[in-house]
């Protein structure tokens, strides 16, 4: 279903004085480039990520970086991980994805949106509306999957400033017609790409697009792997900002900028380079996504002596997790592949029942040695929120303690979230040397 | 050489020694669980069930009650059967089996001409897993028709004589390799016989077209697997999954030639050989999480999945000079 610009009744369009707008181009410039600054004062930070560093801040500062790629004339924006980049890419695209972290731009989104939303959509509603951005304003196309309710119905708003492509996700993926449904929708997506591009997705360019993906994978699970070890050789932080990284990122650019970070931390796992002190707790951050510059839980985890190993976030290591199997090079094999990829592994809790949540946690705890669980819950992010309590009982069962942490883009509630997690991790540490 | 390459080679050389065999003196005997004609001369070994039709067939009044024979004969034959089976378990199907040989080369040739593979839904698919136990169920009771008159009925006529290889679709095919068409016919000697060969020729046109479209179409209602598949919790090759591990992306049940949905689904079993499973280890190789999925041989792996191996299978490198 596609809603146009010009068919809406023109809402009542608030206008916000030049002031307010310069100001927000300020704060927001300020807020990335402060989260860059703090992950840069780290005297151990790997080099390769410099590269990171300069994607994220190119979006931000609004220079040119974003403009150099080949295929930069096509954006096309997308939410959440259920879109299926591989359509994007085969059909000479590039897919940005447009979930806001910013605090600056929450106001605006608040005049919009029901008291009690979360906190990204009211940023990039608010961002949309101020215009702020070109990454924003040259995306022409937006692909907002239907997840939580949230993502339901900001399509509707943001119909006013773009052209929105409502992706029907199913929410019981246990069953046929839904798998069917899913493989219809994702041919739908496919025809409206095309026709957004002007190009057709032909078996050779998907072919070569989902190749694409499944290098960056590669590398993608050589990090993974990396932080699996018992040397911490990259911070959670710094690890966040690669996957914040890749969705804005072209493809081919990242893995090519991934690889030397690798061949960096292999080097530094020989030479047991470590980026946190030796006894530092081992924390796996879940929840609801973190997305660039909403540093402030990672950072203060770190700063308060833990070391993120791991997280099942969204944004970060769920994003490119599950590669695609081609079995036979057909469109019809391949859609198919391609829909189940972005449906069936998922474990967002906009799915019932969500058992593969669980047992993804329960693996990462094995796989990367936690001693401590973070919940992370942006207020207002009611799904997350609803399968705390479940996680929390079976993690207590395997014991494995776990803290809840909710919280939202401002940084007024900073001291009292650093108490928790300093009473946390210091309870983490105590039951270490026991 | 990969799994998938290395079973293609072994399809070929067991092919060889299942059909020509006989050329050269090699007997596997018949009691193998495998689709190889008893009918082709040449065989080097062949199907359980034709025999098994045969004993079923002797009247049991031949024998005073008191004489075990039939029953001694039944025995031995399905224990040397089941014997043979749980050495490989499915595996004979996966790895051995010339007709299964055959529909797999017709895939081949289906995917080098790039024309898609077709799918039951899940409901055609499942009601159809039935289809063999039927076949089952009927070989038997007819066979022990022709002998005896059961439950007072009078006897089946002798033209029905091993009912289960009259219409097997193997049976016109696996010799024709040999050069020999004597199986390739419509008999018209009797009613039976012809309702009974066309039924077979029938079979063989529509497995032939049937497994060009998808992937071995005749598998799902073999009776040797539906007879095999009682046992196969004895077999020393098994199919293990950990289920925490798994991430359900749903790649194995994909690659699937028998569309089997447990290998993606089930979380709890360990041991995931299902009634159509044949040990291809295709969803092995498609599996890109660490030991989800492995092969085992006496409680040893013998293949297990990996992302390193998922990647190479995918002939994707990484970039760089990465230093070893």
């Amino acid at each position: 279903m596609k809603r146009k610009t010009d068919h809406q009744p023109d809402r009542q369009e608030r206008l916000y004085p030049e002031k307010v707008v310069e100001q927000t181009r300020t704060n927001l410039v300020l807020a990335a480039r402060g989260v860059i600054d703090l992950l840069r004062a780290n005297p151990t930070r790997p080099k390769g990520m410099d590269y990171f560093d300069k994607v994220v801040l190119g979006i931000y500062q609004e220079d040119a970086n974003l403009s150099t790629g080949k295929n930069r004339e096509k954006l096309i924006g997308t939410f959440c991980l259920s879109t299926p980049e591989e359509l994007i890419y085969a059909a000479g695209a590039v897919p940005v994805r447009l979930g806001a972290g910013i605090h600056a731009t929450t106001p605006m989104g608040e005049d919009y949106l029901p008291v009690l939303s979360c906190p990204i959509v009211k940023s990039t509603v608010g961002l949309f509306h101020l215009k702020l951005l070109s990454v924003y304003k040259r995306c022409k196309l937006v692909i907002i999957p239907t997840t939580c309710d949230w993502m339901k119905k900001i399509g509707e708003i943001l119909g006013n400033y773009i052209t929105v492509w409502t992706l029907e996700v199913p929410q019981v993926k246990e069953r046929e017609p839904a798998r069917r449904h899913w493989v219809e929708e994702v041919y739908g997506l496919k025809r409206e790409i095309e026709r957004f591009t002007g190009s057709k997705i032909t078996k050779n360019r998907l072919r070569e697009a989902i190749r694409l993906i499944q290098r960056a994978q590669l590398e993608f699970r050589r990090l993974y792997r990396i932080r699996m070890r018992e040397t911490p050789v990259i911070s959670g932080s710094d690890a966040m900002l690669i996957m914040n990284a890749y969705s804005y990122d072209e493809v081919d650019r990242w893995t090519a900028a991934m690889s030397r970070l690798n061949d960096e931390l292999e080097e530094r796992l020989r030479e047991r380079v470590s980026v946190c002190p030796k006894n530092a707790p081992r924390i796996m951050l879940t929840g609801s996504p973190i997305l660039f510059p909403n540093w402030k839980l990672s950072s203060m985890i770190e700063e308060a002596g833990g070391i993120i190993v791991c997280d099942d976030l969204c944004s970060s290591n769920r994003y490119i997790y599950d590669p695609i199997a081609i079995d036979e090079s057909t469109m019809p094999d391949m859609m198919i592949a391609i829909a189940e990829r972005y449906l069936l592994p998922c474990t967002c809790p906009c799915f019932s029942p969500n058992n593969e949540r669980i047992e993804r946690i329960l693996q990462m705890v094995e796989d990367f040695r936690v001693t401590g669980v973070i919940y992370h819950v942006l207020r207002g992010c009611h799904l997350y929120d609803f399968e705390e309590r479940h996680i929390h009982e079976i993690l207590q069962g395997k014991g494995v303690p776990q803290i809840k942490i909710e919280t939202d883009y401002s940084l007024e509630d900073r001291g009292q979230v650093q108490t928790r997690l300093e009473a946390f991790l210091e309870i983490l540490q105590g039951k270490e040397s026991w | 050489m990969n799994v998938s390459r290395l079973r293609q080679l072994i399809q070929i050389l067991a092919f060889g020694l299942l059909v020509f065999g006989g050329f050269i003196n090699v007997d596997l005997t018949h009691y193998l669980p495998v689709c190889s004609c008893t009918f082709n001369d040449a065989k080097g070994g062949s199907c359980f069930l034709a025999g098994l039709q045969c004993i079923l067939t002797k009247p049991f009044d031949q024998y005073p009650l008191d004489n075990w024979w039939p029953l001694l004969r039944l025995t031995k034959w399905i224990l040397y059967t089941v014997l043979f089976f749980i050495i490989l378990n499915k595996a004979w199907c996966g790895w051995l089996c010339p007709f299964g040989a055959i529909q797999d080369w017709l895939t081949i040739l289906r995917k080098k001409s790039g024309i898609e593979c077709a799918r039951f839904s899940w409901l055609t698919h499942d009601k159809l897993k039935s289809v063999k136990y039927i076949l089952l169920f009927l070989l038997i009771i007819l066979s022990v028709g022709i002998g005896n008159s059961l439950f007072g009925l009078p006897r089946l006529t002798e033209d029905l004589h091993v009912p289960m290889c009259q219409i097997c679709p193997a049976r016109p095919l696996i010799p024709i390799f040999t050069g020999d068409f004597s199986q390739f016919f419509i008999n018209f000697k009797s009613t039976t016989k012809i309702v009974m060969s066309t039924l077979g020729m029938t079979l063989l046109g529509l497995v032939l077209v049937g497994s060009f479209v998808k992937k071995r179409f005749w598998c799902a209602y073999c009776p040797i697997s539906a007879f095999t598949s009682l046992f196969d919790n004895l077999g020393l090759m098994q199919l293990k999954k950990d289920g925490q591990r798994c991430t359900k992306c749903g790649n194995c049940s994909r690659v699937c030639d028998m569309e089997i949905r447990e290998i993606a689904e089930e979380r709890d079993r360990e041991n995931i050989v299902t009634q159509d499973c044949m040990l291809c280890m295709r969803c092995i190789e498609a599996c890109p999480e660490d030991l989800a999925l492995k092969a085992t041989f006496l409680g040893k792996n013998v293949f297990a999945s990996s992302f390193e191996g998922f990647m190479a299978r995918q002939c994707i490198k990484a970039e760089g000079n990465r230093e070893r």
